[in-house]
């Protein structure tokens, strides 16, 4: 009898136990909720600031561009996002043309940088922009008593042997940015083989585009090709890097905002993306999410420290071209196929 | 007293333990659960309760409801007998199976997500359909196995093979056509795999040509040798070594030279198996038998590394090791980024599987009976002559399981090549950046069934192996006696791998912990506490998340392992063996692709999840069960039947006897099941990266996104908090068990 009611005691604790951790979290009304793909640290800041301004919640989820649209392909039928912030332009533009999202014209279209909206056109809209560049960890060249190269041809010289870090196009937005780059400024030819000769030079092709800035910062490798903007975050955060750009030109990137097409709260997504481009939104960009890139309305006042377009000699990146999904999975097939493979020192 | 007569076969059990039948309280909660809970539901919240979608609001609309109910009613007529007739268990059959089909009809007619009442109803249909198919007679097991078959069929067909059947389309059929071209081209790029490779000079087929010669033709030589006296006895064997040794030489030989995510890939797991094979053996049977009192160690360190998120070691083996590393650098003068690839990553994983193969080893060499040992003694066997002829054909199962685990673990690991990897490709990874980097869910599917074949294969391999040998030492009989020790030519180099094994152990964690209270690791090395109180807004709340829905699902990863075990391992019934193997897929399958999977499969219609914490929670319970299976049955192997027996022939029903007989020798193996899968998806990454939401994220998640943002502090502060928090359950649980321990020992000795 006892066994039996020790039991039922037993039971009942169990199942008071498993209701307790299974009560649900309550959903709150008037929620947007954002697929985000720029760092955590600028995520938390419009979880934090977008209630304040609006009084809606907001919910996020980090995701990688390319995470980010896979998906959006998988929840196509059923989105639980309302809208996709930042992230590399070519996946938002796949993902407009997939009818994956929609265009939305904001408020502050006229006040949106025009050559940006030129580019973007009616597919989605510019957050931000970024410039190709380089973290160089000029404490180690010095020691090593190597110059500090200049150009993208500096690069290939056999002395910099094992000490670069760049993006695999395979994986990342920018690795393909750097190649489109290169053989923008150098032509066919000439760009293929800079690529082949930097290929000797490369001691990691990494995953993700700001990892090579990283490497730099940790002396793993001297320079990394990088977003001048993650170059400078790596900086801030006290790594012994300072950020580069090559003086025979490099490309740049177009941060996307895009309003998921079918998302369960429009009304709040439209809200939200009225928001994001204000400029007092994107001034928080800097000023507390530790990101610099170039804000994409006009009256956003500057960070002292972002990277401008005027210092620096930007390319007039063909983005119809080079943005073209078919051009750039021949392009990356190439690469793979043809430079990838060679083996190399490794020292 | 009352003793029942045995009507037929099938239906054994004489023990009733009420006055009606178990049929007759399932259709009671068919009845109950049906009328009071709601079909369907809207929203993400699967227990929501919503009167408009009730079986009582819906009996005036929806016919399918209507007569399941009235089935229910029959059925509950129709239970109430405590051992019905063959006849009435045939009956029984058809209407469950009726209802359940009723009730799939009604989600999708209604064609909207299930809801909590569907499901009571589709169960309890589905418990009355086993046991009645025991009934019937023409499932050759008791009622209870009957339901417990049916039900775990079904989980794992949903779970498991629906899932995976939704990747596998995916790898073939793109955009509404049939086609083989992402195949052919996945094969065909270097990213997977070159042969040929016409940047080097030498010629890799010539080469492989070669090896493969010289290694068949050695073979030959051996053989022959060998079995001189009697060539033509042995002709067809010779002939078979000599080919497999010419194939493996000519394959090590391609892999070798070759280049891609294959050769990679299997190069590492071949290599990784076998070290971390033979140091959790090592450390198992130092723990047991060493002389030495180091088994007071053993137990923290591999707990320790088992804890951890993977890539938080791998980062803290780059300031070790890498070009800048404390060791290679400052204290060895050297210059080099060779850590980087698959040296690293193989660093990475023998540290991470060494404790799975210690943890699956050392139940077995406990279990190891000392009185056969003393027996060899007895009869005058030297210590290794003991160790040759009787320890090791006892191990010998229990290794091939830990080769095994620690082979499918290491060409499924996510982790540690993503971050030690240096862009050396993997096959897991590139699943991952097939869909990351080339926006492509085709090709990661296709890589995806690639890996699956792969483990299939060493999967079969195994099994083949392990059926040849008997290992039941556990006997029911009293045994007594000390293990013998171990032999001193193995025991120091043992000591001395587990010593530099502590080391390396201590070193890492030592500089992870520092690394969340300075500054900037490596750099800045002022001590701050800001990474701490940093988690308190973002992090500590997705902690606690994590750890509630990782310990919602080790309950049923445990349980769920423990009764598959017992299902395969104990009852012969059709499709045993098909039960085994697709339990065991979950396993096999990179969580990457397990995870696309998911969301394909779940997305849409009355099984969709996406977006719930119920889908987290289900793919924690069917990734970590595989975990408690093979504990479970590795435990099984060693109890002899004859206990069983003895409590059939007492007319002890299956489930008494596994209650009371099975359960308490296998409490063991279910605790360390229980805490395996609380871990195990504490640390998981690859497979729920793609289905947290906005609402439940996950802590790994988390750190991964800060280190791969450069704020390695803060990631370390939360990794220290996640270790911190999984050592407390670990010795908790212990505690407990070593309480309720009785006569069936511990899971694991501290």
């Amino acid at each position: 009898m006892t066994k039996l009611a020790r039991r039922t005691w037993l039971a009942a604790a169990w199942l008071l136990v498993a209701g307790l951790l299974l009560a649900p979290a309550a959903g709150a009304q008037g929620t947007v909720t954002v697929l985000c793909s720029p760092s955590v640290v600028w995520c938390d800041v419009l979880k934090d600031e977008f209630p304040k301004a609006t009084g809606i919640n907001l919910e996020y989820i980090r995701l990688s561009s390319g995470e980010g649209l896979a998906r959006l392909r998988a929840e196509k039928d059923n989105p639980t996002f309302d809208v996709w912030f930042g992230g590399t332009g070519d996946p938002h533009l796949i993902a407009f043309r997939e009818g994956l999202t929609e265009f939305y014209k904001p408020s502050s279209w006229d006040d949106l940088v025009p050559a940006f909206r030129e580019v973007t056109g009616e597919t989605y809209l510019p957050l931000y922009a970024g410039i190709l560049g380089w973290a160089v960890n000029e404490q180690m060249l010095n020691s090593m008593g190597l110059p500090i190269p200049r150009t993208w041809k500096d690069l290939t010289a056999p002395v910099y042997r094992g000490l670069i870090a760049m993006p695999n196009p395979n994986t990342s937005g920018t690795g393909y940015t750097m190649l489109a780059t290169i053989l923008q400024i150098y032509g066919e030819d000439e760009g293929w083989k800079l690529l082949r000769d930097l290929h000797f030079n490369v001691a990691q092709y990494t995953r993700a585009g700001a990892e090579p800035g990283l490497l730099a910062g940790r002396g793993e490798v001297a320079i990394g090709v990088t977003f001048m903007h993650d170059a400078l975050h790596q900086a801030i955060q006290g790594f012994p890097v300072t950020v580069k750009a090559p003086a025979d030109g490099t490309g740049f990137e177009i941060g996307g905002l895009s309003l998921v097409r079918n998302g369960p709260n429009r009304e709040a997504a439209i809200r939200f993306i009225e928001w994001a481009l204000s400029p007092e939104a994107q001034v928080l960009a800097a000023q507390r999410g530790e990101s610099y890139q170039l804000p994409t309305n006009v009256n956003t006042p500057l960070d002292e420290r972002s990277p401008r377009f005027s210092d620096v000699r930007v390319i007039p990146y063909d983005f119809e071209h080079w943005g073209d999904p078919a051009v750039r999975e021949a392009v990356v097939s190439r690469w793979t196929n043809e430079i990838y493979p060679i083996p190399r020192p490794r020292n | 007293m009352s003793v029942h007569t045995v009507t037929h076969p099938s239906a054994v059990p004489a023990t009733v333990h009420g006055r009606v039948g178990t049929p007759f309280w399932w259709a009671l909660l068919i009845l109950v659960g049906g009328l009071a809970l709601p079909w369907s539901r809207q929203g993400v919240n699967v227990l929501a309760y919503d009167a408009a979608r009730t079986g009582l609001w819906l009996l005036g609309q929806a016919w399918p409801v209507v007569t399941a109910l009235v089935l229910a009613a029959a059925l509950l007529f129709l239970g109430r007998q405590p051992l019905p007739s063959r006849t009435s268990g045939r009956v029984m059959l058809g209407l469950s199976t009726l209802g359940m089909a009723l009730t799939v009809a009604q989600l999708f007619m209604r064609g909207e997500p299930f809801g909590l009442g569907a499901v009571v109803v589709f169960l309890g249909f589905l418990s009355i359909a086993g046991i009645s198919l025991s009934y019937s007679g023409w499932l050759r097991v008791e009622p209870f196995a009957g339901a417990a078959i049916l039900w775990l069929a079904v989980f794992i067909g949903v779970f498991i093979l629906y899932p995976l059947g939704t990747m596998l389309a995916t790898s073939v059929w793109v955009r509404g056509e049939f086609t083989l071209d992402v195949f052919r081209q996945t094969l065909r790029s270097p990213t997977f795999f070159l042969f040929e490779n016409p940047w080097t000079e030498v010629s890799e087929r010539r080469l492989a040509q070669w090896v493969g010669l010289a290694a068949g033709f050695a073979a030959l030589a051996v053989q022959l040798v060998a079995h001189r006296r009697e060539l033509g006895r042995h002709a067809l064997r010779i002939a078979a070594w000599t080919l497999v040794s010419a194939a493996c030489g000519y394959s090590l030989s391609a892999l070798y030279t070759g280049f891609g995510a294959l050769r990679n890939s299997v190069l590492l797991a071949l290599s990784v198996g076998l070290v971390s094979t033979a140091l959790g053996l090592s450390f198992a049977l130092l723990a047991q038998r060493s002389r030495f009192p180091i088994r007071s160690l053993m137990g923290p360190f591999s707990t320790l590394s088992m804890i951890t998120p993977p890539f938080v070691l791998g980062l803290a083996m780059i300031y070790m090791f890498g070009r800048q590393g404390l060791i290679t650098n400052r204290l060895l003068g050297m210059n080099t980024t060779a850590f980087y690839g698959p040296l690293g990553v193989g660093v990475a994983q023998v540290l991470a599987f060494t404790p799975l193969a210690y943890l699956v080893l050392t139940g077995v060499v406990r279990s190891l009976d000392p009185a056969m040992e003393e027996a060899a003694q007895t009869l005058r066997a030297s210590r290794w002559r003991l160790f040759h002829t009787v320890t090791w054909p006892l191990l010998r199962p229990g290794v091939a399981n830990a080769f095994l685990l620690c082979v499918i673990e290491s060409l499924a690991d996510f982790g540690n090549p993503l971050i030690l990897g240096g862009g050396v490709p993997f096959l897991p990874t590139e699943v991952f950046f097939a869909i990351e980097g080339r926006f492509n869910q085709n090709e990661a599917a296709v890589y995806g069934v690639i890996l699956l074949f792969m483990t299939v294969g060493v999967f079969l391999l195994q099994h083949y192996w392990l059926r040849k040998a008997s290992y039941v030492t556990v006997t029911g009989k009293p045994s007594s006696g000390h293990p013998s020790p171990l032999p001193g030519a193995l025991e120091y180099p043992m000591v001395t791998a587990f010593v530099l094994w502590t080391l390396l152990g201590i070193m890492l964690y030592a500089s992870v912990f520092s690394g969340s209270f300075v500054k900037l690791w490596g750099f800045n090395n002022t001590f701050t506490l800001e990474h701490y109180e940093a988690l308190r807004t973002s992090g500590l709340g997705v902690f606690l998340d994590t750890a509630r829905l990782a310990a919602i699902a080790a309950v049923p990863s445990a349980l769920v392992g423990f009764l598959i075990a017992y299902v395969v391992g104990r009852l012969n019934f059709p499709g045993r063996s098909l039960l085994e193997f697709t339990s065991m897929l979950s396993f096999a399958v990179p969580g990457t692709v397990m995870g696309i999977g998911y969301v394909l499969a779940f997305n849409s219609g009355p099984l969709r999840l996406t977006g719930t914490e119920l889908i987290i929670i289900l793919a924690f319970v069917f990734r970590n069960m595989p975990v408690g299976i093979r504990s479970g049955l590795a435990a099984l192997q060693q109890i002899d039947r004859s206990l069983e027996e003895a409590s059939t022939t007492l007319r002890a029903s299956n489930l008494t006897t596994l209650r009371r007989i099975l359960f308490p020798l296998l409490v063991p193996a279910v605790i360390s099941g229980l805490m395996f899968s609380f871990v195990r998806a504490m640390t998981a990454i690859s497979q729920v990266i793609f289905l947290v939401t906005p609402s439940t994220n996950l802590a790994t998640v988390l750190i991964l996104s800060w280190v791969g943002h450069g704020s390695i502090g803060r990631g370390a502060a939360l990794s220290c908090v996640l270790i911190a928090a999984m050592a407390v359950v670990v010795l908790l649980l212990n505690v407990v068990l070593h309480r309720t321990g009785r006569n069936a020992g511990r899971a694991i000795t501290y």
